[in-house]
């Protein structure tokens, strides 16, 4: 694939992805993360007493702000709130503290493309900060499919409005275990959320083969075909972006970590 | 590769964990009793981590994880400092900086008769014990311990309180002596409150005392042991 992407990045490369937490002293949670030159800063509070009124009172509730870099708040915001609180429903564990309310507010610093998964990985370290219990964390990344047919990884701001389709995807997070025998991989190619725009049904062949062991909600097969094709296997991808969160946890303070591409 | 090679639990002890992370496979150790703490959960067969920190062990076999966070998840016998938000009836309402408001019932005070309920305004400041913390429920307090005595529960009169981490919390309360309160001590002369739910109380003579104090804990929080004995002196120079 010889494309000509801004910096010379390959097909298959990421912006380097830095990511900080614990930057805002009075809420109870957050980081601060970026790809490349895509910045978004979460903070979050919670757990509070009480849940809202059409919440179910026995499980934990999770209420997300979305607040855009400039401009009112529209109908995008209203579907970019929604998608993060399913994701994060999905990751966290919501028996621990029944009727309470737990609200994650994501600020847009600056939008260079990419934006969903650079949200999603903000507010799951916002989250770890705050020491609101999970199941796993979350990894994300989003894909594009451009004019000629090649398909992109991470894409900027310039490349995504260009794109005939995009789909952005969430995994759970690759972990340490101590059983290493049993492992039960099935588990990791779980979907948490795809989320897409356009989809070329035609030029799906043989893709939908390698797409079996996969389980989760997706709407047609075109995501699948994107995902594994540039991927060797969905693990090395979700392991790389998983070992961003690992070092910058370890610190009690603000640390800066530095990850490119593979 | 996604996970680490290693089958015995005691690799992860004293490491940093991660939501996720399985630490113990319970269908090796059949016939075992384990206690797990806070931070861990039970998921079928294995325990798995719910909230990143370190993984700690203590003889024989409880397993948890310590982790520093700004709010404070109630467990019973801990002593915490909290503020009176309401009044009712039956119970004050106290806030500890925990997911819901604990309850302190009027008649947990020692001598406590309906004829001498203390009367509280909203706002003050109470070192309290928690006597009970289930999940689902608001946690009970009391201003007497097991026996039955006040032992310095009870509302605490001037001085300045500030608020941090349950890591510094829990530093300030180990044994031996933290660094910090030890050189300070040396020197200056006042009292201090430790809630485990990260609210520290200061009192002094003078104002002065109270704050350099308050500050000098603040800001030796992430310092080594040797560091902090450092900064402490200096800060203390600055006062001279």
């Amino acid at each position: 694939m010889d494309l000509e992407r801004e910096g010379g990045r390959g097909a298959n490369q990421l912006r380097p992805i830095d990511c900080s937490r614990n930057v805002l002293s009075r809420a109870h949670g957050s980081a601060s993360c970026s790809h490349g030159e895509t910045r978004v800063l979460a903070a979050v509070y919670g757990p509070k007493a009480g849940t809202k009124k059409n919440e179910n009172p026995e499980k934990a509730c999770i209420e997300v702000i979305w607040k855009p870099k400039s401009g009112q708040i529209g109908k995008p915001e209203k579907e970019f709130e929604m998608i993060l609180k399913r994701t994060l429903q999905n990751i966290c564990l919501l028996n621990v503290h029944p009727n309470t309310t737990t609200s994650i507010i994501v600020q847009v610093v600056h939008d260079d493309g990419s934006l969903l998964p650079c949200a999603i990985h903000a507010a799951c370290a916002a989250l770890i900060d705050a020491g609101i219990p999970l199941k796993y964390l979350a990894v994300s990344i989003s894909c594009c499919l451009t004019e000629s047919g090649k398909i992109l990884l991470d894409p900027n701001k310039l490349e995504e409005q260009k794109m005939k389709a995009f789909v952005c995807l969430a995994f759970p997070s690759s972990v340490h275990s101590t059983l290493m025998e049993r492992f039960d991989k099935t588990i990791w190619h779980k979907l948490i959320h795809s989320n897409n725009k356009g989809g070329m049904v035609e030029e799906i062949g043989k893709a939908v083969e390698v797409s079996g062991f996969i389980n989760g909600r997706i709407p047609h097969d075109f995501p699948e075909g994107v995902y594994i094709r540039n991927v060797k296997n969905g693990n090395s991808m979700r392991e790389k972006v998983s070992n961003l969160y690992r070092p910058v946890l370890k610190a009690n303070g603000v640390l800066m970590f530095w990850f490119a591409g593979w | 590769m996604e996970s680490k090679p290693s089958t015995t639990p005691s690799s992860f002890i004293d490491q940093q964990v991660f939501p996720g992370d399985v630490v113990l496979d319970l269908s090796k150790m059949a016939n075992q009793t384990i206690k797990l703490g806070g931070g861990l959960r039970q998921d079928g067969d294995v325990i798995s981590v719910m909230k990143a920190g370190k993984l700690r062990f203590s003889k024989p076999n409880k397993y948890w994880v310590e982790s520093s966070n700004k709010r404070y998840v109630p467990s019973a016998g801990d002593n915490v400092l909290g503020i009176v938000v309401d009044a009712k009836a039956d119970n004050f309402l106290v806030d500890i900086k925990g997911p819901t408001l604990a309850f302190l019932p009027v008649l947990a005070f020692e001598g406590g008769t309906r004829r001498n309920i203390p009367k509280f305004e909203m706002g003050t400041l109470l070192y309290v014990r928690v006597v009970k913390a289930n999940t689902g429920m608001n946690p009970e307090l009391s201003c007497m311990d097991a026996s039955g005595k006040a032992a310095e529960y009870g509302p605490l009169k001037e001085g300045f309180m500030f608020e941090s981490s349950t890591g510094l919390s829990r530093t300030l309360l180990s044994s031996p002596t933290c660094p910090v309160l030890e050189t300070l001590g040396k020197k200056l002369a006042f009292e201090i409150a430790v809630g485990l739910n990260g609210r520290v109380w200061v009192n002094a003579a003078s104002p002065s005392i109270v704050v350099l104090v308050a500050n000098t804990i603040m800001k030796t929080e992430s310092l080594s042991p040797v560091q902090q004995k450092i900064k402490v002196e200096s800060l203390m120079q600055r006062m001279r």
